[in-house]
């Protein structure tokens, strides 16, 4: 086996063109890489900067009124993930910027994509692009013809009378295709580790790993499968043809298909709609700034009888800012009602569209080279739900400030201190533990070697079947 | 042999062969699938913009009706008198929206990417956190949407592959080519010959597609004829790119492999490596300017004292000074505190301007490398034509100040001239608002209406 692997090395480094592209592929491995880096950890600076900028104005906060601080707010800016230089996934799609404040749960602004003219459709040149869309065709034409090229040469005949199966040959060859891309994704890892050795942890090496996994066995299939049609077919042009419709279809049809597919089976609710019910559901809560009804009664019973008092005049702390917490108690309700009801359907959207992957591998591979790089849906509702857990925290602080740090109802124009402001704990968000999310990419993982163990299957049967001689 | 002859037997070959038959009748169902895509879209964004319409005009009804019944405003909010210009115009609601064009079913371009409508409150600006995309699966934008552009642009190209790849090819694999030559008297006759065949057929189904989204969405030809022409000169283009790579190979491998490349190096790693050199160059912007001014900024607004307000206000609008407020020489708190956020909006436009100014920097590099990144300059070129590029939606942008600066104008003046308004004077700010309209296809209710 090693010696058909050796000798088709050999056969395809004497060929100048494969030789070429081989170098190509290589150096442009490494210079995306690089430029990747470079842009994902200015990127993470400017993250930085901006995140530091606004906490700095925060801290020199004068004097204020509590809620008033609780309306300036702060920001949320999503940092990029070590790994988004080898696939970015989302994360131009997405904002960047999230208002915290109080009252309202804000929406992500200022993606990318939307600060200039459309300039790619599949994105920028990653490691990404060039593992799923260029290396696969890479592959394709290596191994469309290599079969027929033995069998038309006599070679094959050769190899069978000494004692080599026909099965034995071809995983042979396949095994010399694929290697040469593994050769590339190492390269391109080695690139990643080399250039973030500073930033690497366990998780991130795990991740690194995962990535290795899901593309060596994509890259099984695509080489297995033209191996399979170069066997079936009956020429080679029509092996290519074929190979090649499948290739468009898996990388750039069908993935937009099915995604529209299953928008159109869990639809997603509009904005104004969303915003309609979200509306209609909070006005049923406590009014913060103009409290009234049955709710604002009975709370403001209890907190009297809490207290053992008549009046609210009476009360050690400040209504004030029970109300407020308690306004904003609801409207987190409320917004977990649906904006949970949201996260629910692109979970379902996204659940659909990994199953697919049973009908186009790319999209498992697609879905777990997003996941282990951190740039997919479910790391950003991570995101999104850190930061609202951040949100809640930093309200309720100036909320029960409000209330209970010194001030009385009625005193509006009382004022926390720059100490208190500066004593609120800073925004921070560390991306989560790939081994918390692993359950997520289960199912692509299954998918992808469903398809490797097909392949190998499929090879097995009709290389056994296949009369050479 | 006659061209007529030739396009002939390739219309023999092509009914013939099945991959190629299927092929086109694949692409040609989903052209249908992409426009239907396209359509809903389209219909989505109109019924979304009409039931904004609609609750805007209940909300004018609504005010229009205090008016008639005496009332000062809603109930439980006893501090608000829209007798009072600052509460009449703060109910007074004005939705800017971009309607979506009627070629938009034959290009979705960058609309997906951005909102298409904003209330305009008087603390309003272009960049504020309502004015985002449609709530949707951000992994479907990553994969792209099946529009008809995208067809057109990227698979389409593909498909002329499938169809021509052995051409000659064919022909070289099997030694046939130099009795061709022979047969037809030039061998480069009987390829352009072919290949004329084909780019009839595909250059007539796009122009079909196209003419019936035309028919369907009432536009004139004229309006619709560049989209047109860019689509057939895209076509012509990889026509005649992939003629001389069928006369310059030697086999049908060669050539599909030549175009392959092509299609590659042209749809997929010279747009991705200007995309990724752009990124470089201007990395994705936190705006923390427009943060700045939007926040501390405005926060700093209003802890100014009434005098600085006063000559601010002064300094944006000179012409406040002959109002009644401007002669007095008493401040009124009340008057500079309700239009302060004409100073806030005036902060705002600044930052905004900074955005642009880098945005525009940033499309201007993008414009520079359309000489040897041709797809992004005709992905670019149809999405100005269906009105789904950035410029578009920056157009949007401008109107939503443009209505901001107007509600903001009316608020300082009606304010400091200390005016009472009734019916007639609220229904004078309606027609002045709406002037501007920018949803002519949607009746704005009025007071006559009203009546």
């Amino acid at each position: 086996m090693i010696n058909i692997i050796i000798n088709e090395w050999k056969g395809l480094f004497r060929n100048k063109i494969f030789f070429i592209l081989s170098l190509f592929f290589f150096i442009s491995l490494i210079i995306c890489s690089l430029f990747g880096n470079i842009q994902n950890n200015e990127q993470n600076l400017a993250q930085k900067k901006a995140q530091e900028h606004i906490r700095l104005q925060w801290d020199e906060m004068e004097p204020s009124n509590p809620h008033s601080a609780a309306h300036y707010g702060t920001y949320a800016f999503k940092p990029v993930s070590i790994l988004n230089s080898l696939d970015e996934g989302i994360n131009s799609v997405t904002g960047n910027v999230l208002r915290l404040e109080g009252h309202r749960q804000n929406n992500m602004v200022f993606s990318e994509v939307s600060q200039s003219l459309q300039v790619s459709n599949f994105g920028k040149l990653n490691p990404a692009l060039i593992f799923q869309i260029i290396i696969p065709l890479f592959l394709i034409f290596l191994s469309f013809n290599s079969y027929a090229l033995e069998k038309s040469s006599g070679r094959i005949k050769l190899l069978l009378i000494q004692g080599v199966s026909l099965g034995r040959i071809i995983f042979s060859k396949i095994l010399s295709l694929w290697l040469i891309a593994i050769f590339l994704l190492i390269t391109t890892i080695i690139i990643q580790i080399v250039f973030n050795k500073s930033q690497f942890d366990l998780d991130t090496l795990f991740r690194l790993s995962l990535f290795f996994v899901s593309y060596s066995f994509y890259f099984y299939v695509i080489v297995g499968l033209t191996f399979i049609f170069s066997i079936v077919a009956k020429n080679n042009t029509w092996a290519l043809s074929l190979t090649i419709l499948i290739w468009i279809s898996w990388t750039t049809f069908l993935p937009s298909v099915i995604v529209n597919i299953s928008d159109e089976i869990i639809p997603l609710t509009t904005r104004i709609e969303f915003n309609k019910s979200l509306s209609k559901d909070r006005s049923k809560g406590i009014d913060g700034h103009n409290p009234r009804g049955d709710r604002k009664e009975a709370l403001e019973n209890a907190t009297l009888k809490k207290y053992n008092v008549k009046k609210i005049e009476d009360l050690p702390v400040n209504f004030s800012g029970i109300l407020m917490q308690a306004d904003e108690e609801y409207g987190n309700m409320v917004w977990d009602k649906h904006f949970g009801n949201l996260c629910n359907q692109l979970k379902a959207q996204k659940f659909f569209y990994q199953i697919s992957g049973v009908v186009n591998p790319f999209i498992s591979l697609q879905n777990l080279s997003m996941g282990v790089s951190g740039t997919d849906i479910h790391h950003h509702i991570d995101f999104l739900n850190h930061a609202e857990k951040y949100r809640r925290l930093f309200i309720k602080s100036l909320n029960d400030e409000y209330a209970f740090g010194g001030s009385k109802t009625g005193e509006r124009g009382w004022k926390a201190t720059n100490d208190f402001f500066r004593s609120i704990k800073k925004f921070q968000y560390h991306p989560p533990n790939f081994y918390s999310f692993h359950s997520k990419y289960i199912i692509d993982f299954l998918v992808l070697s469903f398809w490797v163990l097909s392949i190998i299957t499929i090879i097995y049967f009709i290389t056994r079947k296949k009369l050479v001689l | 042999m006659k061209l007529l002859n030739i396009i002939i037997y390739e219309l023999r070959h092509f009914v013939r062969s099945k991959s190629k038959l299927y092929s086109y009748l694949f692409f040609v169902f989903t052209c249908c699938y992409s426009i239907h895509i396209g359509f809903s879209l389209y219909n989505s964004q109109n019924s979304n913009i009409k039931s904004l319409q609609e609750m805007e005009n209940e909300n004018i009804s609504q005010v229009i009706k205090w008016f008639k019944t005496g009332e000062k405003g809603p109930k439980e909010k006893d501090w608000v008198d829209i007798t009072d210009p600052y509460w009449s115009l703060r109910y007074t609601p004005k939705y800017v929206v971009k309607n979506p064009s009627p070629l938009m079913p034959l290009g979705l371009g960058q609309s997906e990417q951005y909102g298409y409508h904003k209330k305009i409150t008087i603390w309003s600006s272009p960049y504020d956190s309502d004015v985002i995309e449609e709530i949707s699966n951000y992994e479907r934008f990553i994969n792209g949407n099946i529009d008809f552009s995208f067809l057109i642009i990227f698979l389409l190209p593909l498909l002329v592959i499938i169809f021509t790849y052995n051409i000659n090819g064919l022909e070289k694999d099997l030694n046939f080519d130099k009795l061709i030559a022979v047969q037809t008297g030039s061998l480069k006759y009987w390829v352009i010959g072919r290949l004329i065949f084909y780019w009839i057929i595909l250059v007539s189904t796009i122009n079909i597609f196209i003419l019936s989204v035309f028919y369907l969405n009432n536009v004139n030809i004229n309006d619709g004829f560049d989209l047109i022409k860019l689509s057939n000169l895209y076509v012509t283009v990889f026509f005649i790119a992939f003629y001389y790579v069928i006369m310059s190979s030697s086999s049908s491998t060669v050539i599909a492999f030549k175009m392959i490349s092509i299609w590659l190096f042209l749809c997929v790693l010279i747009p991705g490596s200007v995309h990724q050199y752009i990124s470089l160059k201007y990395p994705p912007n936190f705006m923390t300017d427009f943060l700045d001014a939007n926040r501390k900024e405005t926060y700093a607004v209003f802890k100014l004292p009434k005098e600085e307000l006063y000559r601010q206000m002064l300094s944006i609008y000179a012409d406040l000074d002959t109002t009644k407020q401007g002669l007095d020489s008493l401040i009124n708190t009340k008057i500079t505190r309700n239009t302060m956020s004409c100073i806030v909006n005036q902060i705002n436009v600044q930052a905004i301007n900074i955005i642009e100014e880098q945005n525009n920097f940033k499309n201007n590099l993008i414009r520079s490398t359309y000489w040897f990144n041709p797809i992004s300059y005709f992905q670019n070129k149809w999405n100005k034509l269906t009105s789904t590029d950035y410029y578009a939606y920056k157009d949007f942008r401008d109107d939503i100040q443009l209505v901001t600066n107007k509600k903001l104008k009316i608020l300082a003046f009606e304010c400091w001239n200390e005016r009472t308004v009734n019916l007639n004077l609220y229904n004078e700010y309606l027609k002045k608002l709406h002037s501007y309209n920018s949803s002519p296809n949607l009746e704005m209710i009025t007071y006559e209406a009203i009546k």
